[in-house]
């Protein structure tokens, strides 16, 4: 564990201290999101694989005026894990969101829109910034994640490319 | 800066954090630079610093939190109202608070 930077009283949290519950998350992404600053974080997990991967540097900025539109990645807490998630919507039925990995099989089910706690704008690996293909494209991912054909695809090239891995 | 800390001024957070108590920690989101950071910008108090953060509303003097406190612990004033300048020193120099009217 590093030293703490500061004083005994105040110190700085460091990332091998005990991490917080997805509800504490929540609600310290959702105080800085609601004072209009953007919040960082480093990403956990493969859902969201190749766009984000595991350790990538997330930035996610509040929703504003514009509500979170289909093919865009959301920041959002699940609704029965209570923990914080950052998945691609792939839908809007009836004021409710539609969200999913981009790697995940199962999707999160539907999510009221006061859940959706703001949009990913910047995904950062290596300190480089990574494409995570929003926008027209990904409105095309969000179709395809919605007929599943994406992430079956996907599983299918990852195994093709062990067999032939194996192979040589 | 230590010395800087009027004793007679009363301290509250500033508008450049985000402070929440959250599983029994106070922590610190600065948000002078336009984003709140997780990675190595979080901050949290220890036990006396958690005790003295909840008193800095902003109205209370230095010397009237560090008498609360001395009660509370059973410590000298004198004592705590160093530990209490200390502090804010360290707050001061993040922009965690700032001195208020």
């Amino acid at each position: 564990m590093s030293e703490p930077k500061t004083g005994p009283a105040l110190r700085v949290r460091t990332v091998a201290e005990p991490p917080f519950s997805g509800e504490a998350v929540a609600e310290l992404i959702r105080a800085v999101l609601d004072r209009g600053k953007a919040f960082r974080f480093r990403a956990l997990g493969l859902s969201m694989s190749p766009f984000i991967k595991d350790g990538d540097v997330i930035t996610v900025a509040p929703l504003g005026a514009a509500p979170p539109r289909t093919g865009e990645i959301a920041t959002f807490v699940h609704s029965v894990s209570g923990k914080v998630r950052v998945h691609r919507i792939v839908g809007v039925e009836r004021g409710r969101y539609l969200l999913k990995g981009d790697n995940a099989l199962e999707s999160d089910g539907e999510v009221p829109a006061e859940h959706i706690l703001g949009r990913v704008i910047r995904v950062e690996r290596g300190g480089r910034r990574v494409w995570t293909g929003q926008g027209l494209a990904g409105a095309a991912i969000a179709r395809a994640l919605r007929s599943g054909w994406l992430v079956r695809g996907l599983r299918r090239a990852a195994r093709t490319f062990r067999r032939e891995k194996k192979g040589t | 800066m230590e010395d800087l800390i009027k004793r007679d001024a009363a301290y509250g957070p500033s508008g450049d954090i985000v402070a929440r108590e959250i599983e029994g920690e106070v922590v610190i989101v600065p948000l002078a630079s336009g984003v709140g950071d997780m990675e190595g910008e979080l901050y949290t108090l220890n036990e006396t610093g958690r005790a003295i953060w909840r008193k800095l509303d902003g109205t209370k003097k230095v010397r009237e939190i560090a008498a609360e406190l001395s009660e509370e612990f059973e410590a000298p004033p004198e004592v705590l109202e160093a530990d209490v300048a200390g502090l804010l020193a360290e707050l001061l120099k993040r922009k965690m608070v700032a001195e208020k009217e």
